[in-house]
């Protein structure tokens, strides 16, 4: 090839390259989502305008529509300083954005364009999305505008958006009275189902508990780094096998949390002497089966309850909801002595009204030998 | 080059001048004057001071005199409150453990001399194990097994006159016959 | 119809007052004065000479990779200028700044990539630039100060792309930066865990590491320093060679010889300069197209409580960080990336062969050529063991095996002349002992004056190892894995480190003979070194406690 060739070659493939990586760039994940809702939010609206009989009103939606049509795309964010929050959320979910849905609902049943349930209730008003943003409540990659980053559906995002029930351990981040909240009611049952097996007997919650094993009280914070791949791979949720090696859509840590309750907890953190899977040498995990005792909406409970206990996001006091201390009940005899024994959670090792002997007892003994050996 | 003058320069004179304004003295006829070539070398010798202070203002600039970072010295609390052997109370928040023999304490910093994990205290087997490559140290800090290359780091500890240990974390020592002695360690007679 | 004359218009705007001040020169008759004048004239092209020797055009010849280099450092500056534009150095914000990039700002993450791409395939380009100068024997007289330039240019690239690896603040940069600064606090003398630290009063908070740092550990004030490093001092002085680099090339001439005697020189405009047009336009192509199809990596943001494992140096510096394994941090640390240095730089003053300048001659070069390619594949034979064969614990893992697969717990080591090794004082006899065997390897090369018969001597030699494996075999303290490391790292090291240097150096003068040698045998004490640990749990082969030095 002559270098005339060469010349006239490398520069038509510098421009073909930078118009590829521009229209990668252009053609962005979140375009389609936005175009898509301001066509749907038209279309409504010009179906309302045939629908109406008044002429002047009838105008003056189908301008709205027309105006809606043309609106430039662009990518939208909720700024919360206070809580640090800046999410891109409302980029695809245009029908939460409170500029351009200025109602906050819509018809539509799709998601991304469905507007938020339940804006008219005193729970969403207490928490206007300008001041609180989406992922403080929902969690997720806030700064994301593709679809899998946002969710937090990726690797090295260790907190994924929060689905189900499991939203509600949100509320416990600053709701200290959470037990008594309307809409918490799930994270409630947790912490009582918590106090009830006596959890509180190994983990304590910001001090107040036993020290047999790790101190829950910032267990959402826990960072990946310490949770093995190799545990998850033991995990069984619903008899089932995760999938997705390291896609937190299903590696996360409610699921961490709840392999506790619906597994055998030895076999979620087996013997692991010389640290080849953890940053720290481990011994199996000394935790009694719960599967007996605890139901499936029980785990999923205290897996909700349990995620909203963090230390790391820093919140404003103002932001915190304080509640009065419970009075403990004055009781004698045999029943001061059953509370005594569910208030220490004597009954995480000795089960409910001390039927189970001692469960677990010296993990790291014999039997254990056995159990490794059948792994 | 010039010989140097046997005769000190005018503005050297060791007499006391009779008055600041007073006109110095001519210099005697015999004094040879100062040739271009020793104001040159002056001149090259100043310069060369000039860009050696400067480097070595800008080296010390480099140093900084505060840092954000936690002080490296902490209080451990009284010394009293700890039992013979390995203690671990302050292995999260400082990464030391503070050792209490019968006749004293010293601290050492929980820092594996290989690559800097943080070794694990086993009491049934009394030593240090490091969970990065397999070292094992001994209570006293030396190495039994593994790559570590030395003996784990002593820090400065002393005993403030309220009974309360304090621990330095930047004055280290890990020499035999050295670290045995203030202010690696802290006599404290045991009652 | 009046035709429109183009000539004529062109003509007249080449000759307009206008064009005549910006352009220098009249209507192009593409004359030789023409062609010297394009090169002469241009501020940009003058630091080309105006002819070259044919050779200098060759493909072959010169792998483009100088050019390329340079090229690259240009796209580097353009993509960092622009991705500065949206980057503050804070804790707070450089991991949010990062994700903007990524996920808001128009191209952001296409500069992000070709940013990252361009640096790594810079590293590469340098490296193959110093190979090609070698191989042609370019650094000899009168080059020896640019191949002096050229190195110190290399170690900036490496520190430019190791300063830079900061700065996206993930658990990927924190940690690869820590990994690569706890080197610098083992420094001897300057470094508070290095030898003759302490002695000299070095802390955590005031040695090496420290200043490098801003503190004690990776935070705030390191970021800030390695961005102002990263984005102002550093490419300061790199321009600022790179002047000197081109001037000495210009000044010094180009080094490709000529194909026959008198043999007519080419024009620069348009021979050379075509050829580098295409080499910059390849590469800013390859660049584009690697940036679009692969992004550069993210993790979970830094977390200086969280280590990951296995925490990996960047891939350039695994080398070093796999010798970490077989010597202490201050030899693999500081003394041999130091030897590495100077060594190259200190090569054109020891290497008096006049033969091979300026064209490929492995023949009459084979000395200086076998253990410069040694040494370049040993580098990379290290960053690939560093990089693929290490996992968890930084244990050895083969390409096939997963990374969930359980090791075993390495055996226990042992010193030769140590605790637990030979003999009560085994200082006594082992530097004394270790002290004989090196001055006779350093010597004796040279004071057997006549060449000995490298096929018998390395015959003999392996030999007398097989029958030492054997005898060893035979009383079961070793195995066949065992006695193929001895046969081949052992035999290896004899081979490159005592057979050759017999063969083609013994006339060096002495201090010339001794500086070869010295190269020579710190590089032969890897390969015995990596044959003592990984097949016989060698720990040191001395150890001083004293000094707390290793070995």
């Amino acid at each position: 090839m002559s270098y005339r060739k060469a010349f006239i070659a490398s520069n038509a493939l510098m421009l073909a390259a930078f118009v590829w990586a521009f229209a990668k760039d252009f053609n962005a994940e979140w375009k389609p989502y936005q175009k898509q809702y301001y066509q749907m939010a038209a279309d409504e609206m010009e179906k309302q305008a045939a629908a109406e009989k008044d002429e002047k009103k009838a105008a003056e939606l189908k301008a709205e529509a027309r105006k809606m049509r043309r609106t430039p795309l662009e990518i939208k964010q909720i700024i919360a300083n206070d809580l640090g929050r800046f999410d891109r959320c409302v980029t695809c979910h245009v029908g939460m954005d409170e500029y351009t849905n200025t109602t906050l609902k819509n018809s539509f049943t799709e998601h991304p364009y469905k507007a938020h349930p339940k804006v008219d209730t005193a729970l969403i008003k207490a928490h206007p999305f300008s001041k609180f943003g989406c992922t403080s409540c929902h969690s997720g990659q806030g700064l994301a505008t593709q679809v899998d980053a946002a969710h937090g559906w990726v690797k090295h995002w260790e907190k994924p958006m929060l689905k189900g029930a499991t939203i509600q351990g949100s509320c416990v981040k600053c709701h200290d009275n959470f037990e008594t909240l309307k809409g918490a009611e799930i994270a409630a049952e947790g912490k009582k189902l918590f106090n009830k097996h006596g959890c509180q007997g190994c983990h304590a919650i910001n001090g107040v508990g036993g020290v047999v094993s790790v101190e829950l009280g910032d267990i959402a914070d826990k960072p990946f780094e310490r949770i093995a791949g190799y545990n998850f791979k033991k995990i069984r949720i619903d008899g089932k096998e995760l999938p997705n090696e390291h896609h937190n859509n299903h590696w996360n840590l409610q699921n961490w949390i709840r392999a506790h309750l619906v597994n055998d907890p030895a076999a979620v953190t087996p013997n692991d002497p010389f640290a080849h899977y953890n940053a720290e040498p481990i011994p199996p995990s000394g935790m009694p089966d719960f599967r007996e005792e605890l139901s499936a909406e029980g785990a999923e409970a205290i897996t909700t309850y349990l995620s909203g206990l963090t230390k790391e996001e820093i919140i404003p006091y103002r932001y915190h909801v304080t509640a009065a201390k419970a009075r403990e009940p004055q009781l004698t005899g045999a029943a001061n002595g059953k509370r005594v024994y569910e208030k220490y959670g004597c009954q995480g090792c000795h089960g409910l009204d001390a039927k189970q002997g001692r469960r677990r007892f010296n993990a790291a003994g014999e039997g254990q030998k056995e159990y490794d050996e059948k792994l | 080059m010039s010989e140097p003058t046997p005769n000190p320069a005018p503005d050297s004179d060791p007499k006391p001048a009779p008055a600041a304004t007073a006109p110095a003295p001519a210099a005697p006829a015999p004094v040879k004057p100062i040739s271009r070539g020793d104001f040159l070398w002056a001149g090259w010798g100043m310069l060369a001071a000039f860009f050696a202070a400067s480097a070595a203002a800008g080296a010390r600039f480099m140093f900084p005199n505060v840092i954000y970072e936690p002080s490296q010295k902490f209080n451990a609390g009284p010394a009293a409150s700890y039992d013979v052997g390995v203690s671990t109370k302050w292995l999260n928040e400082q990464r030391v453990w503070i050792v209490r023999t019968p006749s004293g304490f010293y601290a050492m910093w929980a820092r594996c001399t290989h690559l800097g994990c943080t070794p694990n205290w086993w009491d049934d087997q009394n030593r240090f194990k490091c969970p990065c490559h397999g070292s094992n140290f001994t209570l006293g800090g030396d190495v039994i097994a593994g790559p570590a290359p030395m003996p784990l780091w002593r820090t400065k500890v002393e005993l403030a006159a309220t009974g309360d240990l304090i621990v330095d974390k930047a004055i280290l020592e890990n020499k035999p016959g050295k670290r045995e002695h203030a202010p690696y360690f802290a006599n404290y007679a045991s009652a | 119809m009046p035709t429109l004359d183009l000539e004529k218009i062109k003509k007249e705007i080449i000759d307009s007052q206008l064009w005549r001040s910006v352009f220098r020169g009249g209507v192009w008759k593409d004359t030789p004065r023409d062609r010297a004048g394009h090169i002469i004239g241009n501020v940009w092209l003058h630091l080309h000479p105006v002819k070259v020797r044919p050779r200098a055009l060759e493909w072959l010849y010169t792998w483009g990779m100088g050019g390329i280099s340079f090229a690259l450092y240009l796209i580097l500056t353009l993509t960092g200028v622009a991705l500065m534009f949206y980057y503050r150095p804070t804790i707070g914000l450089a991991y949010r700044d990062i994700k903007d990039l990524e996920f808001a700002v128009t191209l952001g993450m296409f500069l992000r990539n070709a940013h990252r791409w361009a640096a790594q395939a810079m590293v590469v380009a340098v490296i193959a630039h110093m190979v090609r100068v070698f191989l042609t024997g370019a650094y000899k007289k009168p080059r020896e100060f640019n191949w002096g330039i050229g190195v110190l240019l290399l170690t900036l690239t490496l520190f430019l792309s190791f300063t830079g690896y900061l700065l996206p603040w993930d658990q990927l940069a924190i940690w690869a930066v820590t990994v690569g600064t706890n080197m610098a606090g083992a420094t001897p003398v300057l470094g508070n865990e290095g030898p003759l630290g302490s002695l000299m009063g070095m802390r955590i908070n005031n040695d090496v590491r420290f200043t490098l740092l801003g503190g004690t550990m990776v935070g705030e004030n390191t970021l800030l320093r390695f961005y102002v490093m990263h984005c102002v001092a550093v490419p300061l002085v790199v321009g600022i060679l790179l002047i000197l680099h081109f001037w000495r090339i210009r000044k010094d001439s180009f080094s490709a010889a000529p194909y026959v005697a008198n043999e007519e020189k080419v024009d620069v405009w348009p021979h050379l300069v075509k050829r580098e047009y295409i080499a910059a336009a390849a590469t800013v192509i390859f660049i584009m197209i690697w940036s679009i199809l692969q992004d550069a990596p993210l993790e979970a943001i830094a977390n200086p409580n969280v280590t990951t494992n296995p925490s990996k140096a960047p891939w350039y510096f695994v080398g070093l960080q796999e010798l970490l394994v077989y010597f202490d941090p201050w030899i693999a640390g500081v003394v041999m990336p130091g030897l590495i240095v100077v060594g190259l730089i200190a090569i054109p003053y020891i290497d008096t062969n006049p033969k091979g300048v300026g064209y490929y001659a492995w023949k009459e070069r084979p000395f200086a050529n076998t253990m410069f390619m040694l040494g370049v594949v040993m580098w990379f034979a290290l960053i690939y063991i560093g990089y693929a064969l290490r996992g968890p614990n930084y244990a050895w893992y083969w390409p096939w095996e997963s990374w969930f697969l359980n090791k075993p717990a390495p055996p226990p080591t042992w010193s030769v002349f140590g605790p637990k090794g030979v003999g009560a004082y085994s200082m006594l006899i082992g530097i004394p002992l270790l002290g004989a065997v090196g001055a006779a390897w350093m010597l004796l090369p040279k004071l057997i004056q006549k060449e000995l018969d490298g096929k018998k001597l390395m015959g003999g030699f392996l030999g007398l190892l097989a029958l030492f494996a054997a005898v060893g075999m035979a009383m079961g303290r070793m195995n066949a894995t065992q006695a193929g490391f001895l046969l081949f790292l052992v035999g290896a090291s004899f081979y490159y480190g005592f057979v050759l240097p017999q063969r083609h150096i013994r006339t060096l003068d002495w201090p010339r003979y001794l500086v070869t040698m010295v190269l020579v045998t710190s590089t032969m004490s890897i390969l015995l070194k990596m044959c003592a640990s990984l097949a016989f749990d060698i720990k040191y082969v001395l150890t001083i406690p004293a000094l707390s030095m290793n070995f």
